[in-house]
């Protein structure tokens, strides 16, 4: 089964750069404020999702295993 | 006339906040007659237009094009070729790609591995002063260290770098040199033409023999799919140069002299330094390297009450977001622990500095090194001197003693 994911946003460091939305499309998109929402956490695999939170210029985004409670990101 | 309109004026260089502070209470988006824009500087009109790249641009080229007379364009083409392939001047699609193909090499975790070369060559560049008992700062340290850094990182080789630096403040004289320099085109044209006979052999040489460097990663990432070409790759290696260099000296410089003039704050670092990160961040908002930036208007849009017109050219007034007091509570204070800090120093949105992590790194080494080894540091003078730019924050000297 895919491991399920806890993803978050930090909105005082996002910055809108839109990286991860690029980088995970099916699982990040802008809000109407110019910020980073977590629309769906399975939208793409967990290898997208921990080169967005890598690629994220102001280390925003963190990644957790939802059932383990380990830390993946960062 | 509600403020005088001569963002050159001394009094406006030397000290920007109080005029901008003015402008963002009486007419905070204001269309500025003698400059022929839109002067934009409350916090949210501004990270409102960052995030609105759909209609503000920031093809800075295809504006400086239609200026120009058929003359100038063909005596300038190569100015005009490879900065149109600027990041910091491309609009999305080219933007998106490149973009994304870079910023892999500037991820805070990517930048981290050079913590600890960072803080050697800090600590180098203090041995060589630390006897004299003064510097002047930006001579002595301010200059060096990011060459250094971003020199390395790119992979160009260090009997090379001073060649480098005086190619790079060349290319430089168009956006940071006073507007009367009348050389200041064809200078910075020539000085970029340098660099790209410098980059050309380096990129084959690296496209032969791969190193352990970003010159040859970005030529990988070319070979991989075709996806930067060589023009791109080219413009790629001046750009990241050239805007490692500039800024991050006056980041250096602004910053220190902030906690110099906050003698507590200077004295609460060099006894934690575990506020670097902190404390950079606050310099970094209190009197940052880059003043403001510019977009154009691509279609009519209403922003802060006002409504510009396409065409129009306008001002983000990054420093005067930074003190708004809407935002940041006791904007003119120094607090090294203020959390949070959502400056814009750096920008926001799609374009928000790719350097920024190594800027910051920098800054943290930098500011915490220099605070530990010289708790008495102080100036030398009060007579402190800006260079007269609209869009940098730069000091002519700064001058030490300790
Ligand atoms: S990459 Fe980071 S800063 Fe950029 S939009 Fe995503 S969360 Fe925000």
């Amino acid at each position: 089964m895919a491991r399920r994911l806890r993803i978050r946003v930090d909105y005082h460091r996002c910055v809108g750069s839109s990286i991860c939305v690029l980088t995970a499309p099916g699982v990040f998109a802008l809000n109407d404020r110019g910020q980073s929402a977590v629309i769906d956490p399975a939208g793409d695999g967990v290898e997208k999702i921990l080169e967005a939170a890598e690629g994220c210029p102001t280390l925003a985004i963190t990644v957790e295993d939802e059932d383990s409670g380990e830390r993946l990101f960062p | 006339m509600l403020v005088q309109d001569d963002l050159l004026a001394p009094e406006v260089v030397r000290d920007p906040y109080t005029y901008f502070a003015r402008l963002r209470q009486l007419d905070p988006v204001h269309w500025n007659e003698r400059w022929g824009g839109w002067l934009v500087t409350r916090y949210d009109d501004i990270v409102r237009a960052f995030r609105d790249p759909a209609r503000l641009s920031s093809d800075r080229m295809a504006h400086f094009q239609q200026e120009l007379s058929p003359h100038d364009r063909e005596r300038l083409h190569v100015l005009i070729r490879y900065f149109s392939r600027w990041l910091v001047f491309t609009d999305p699609p080219y933007h998106t790609r490149v973009r994304m193909l870079v910023n892999k090499a500037f991820t805070p975790t990517s930048v981290e591995r050079l913590r600890p070369r960072v803080r050697a060559i800090v600590s180098e560049l203090q041995d060589h002063v630390a006897h004299r008992g003064h510097m002047e700062f930006i001579r002595d340290f301010a200059f060096h260290l990011p060459v250094i850094v971003i020199s390395e990182y790119l992979g160009v080789p260090p009997q090379d770098r001073e060649a480098v630096k005086e190619w790079s403040d060349e290319t430089s004289r168009i956006f940071f040199i006073r507007a009367d320099d009348p050389q200041r085109r064809e200078r910075s044209q020539a000085g970029l033409v340098k660099l790209l006979e410098y980059f050309e052999p380096l990129i084959h040489a690296r496209r032969r023999h791969p190193r352990d460097d970003l010159i040859s990663a970005l030529v990988q990432a070319e070979e991989r799919g075709d996806l930067l070409s060589h023009d791109e790759l080219l413009a790629t290696c001046t750009v990241l140069l050239f805007a490692g260099h500039e800024t991050t000296t006056n980041l250096l410089a602004n910053g220190l002299l902030a906690l110099l003039r906050h003698r507590d704050q200077w004295e609460r670092l060099a006894r934690d330094p575990s506020l670097a990160a902190s404390a950079t961040e606050e310099l970094l908002r209190y009197d940052g390297p880059v003043k403001a930036t510019f977009r154009w208007a691509r279609v009519d849009a209403e922003l802060g009450g006002r409504t510009v017109r396409a065409g129009d050219r306008m001002l983000l007034v990054l420093a005067s977001a930074n003190r708004d007091p809407e935002r940041f509570p006791h904007p003119d204070r120094v607090d090294i622990t203020r959390n949070p800090n959502p400056h814009v120093a750096f920008g926001h949105g799609i374009h928000v500095c790719l350097g920024a992590p190594m800027a910051r790194l920098e800054g943290q080494e930098a500011f915490a090194a220099l605070a530990q080894r010289f708790p008495g540091m102080r100036l030398a003078t009060d007579e402190l001197e800006y260079h007269p730019t609209i869009v940098s924050r730069a000091l002519a000297e700064l001058p030490l003693e300790w």
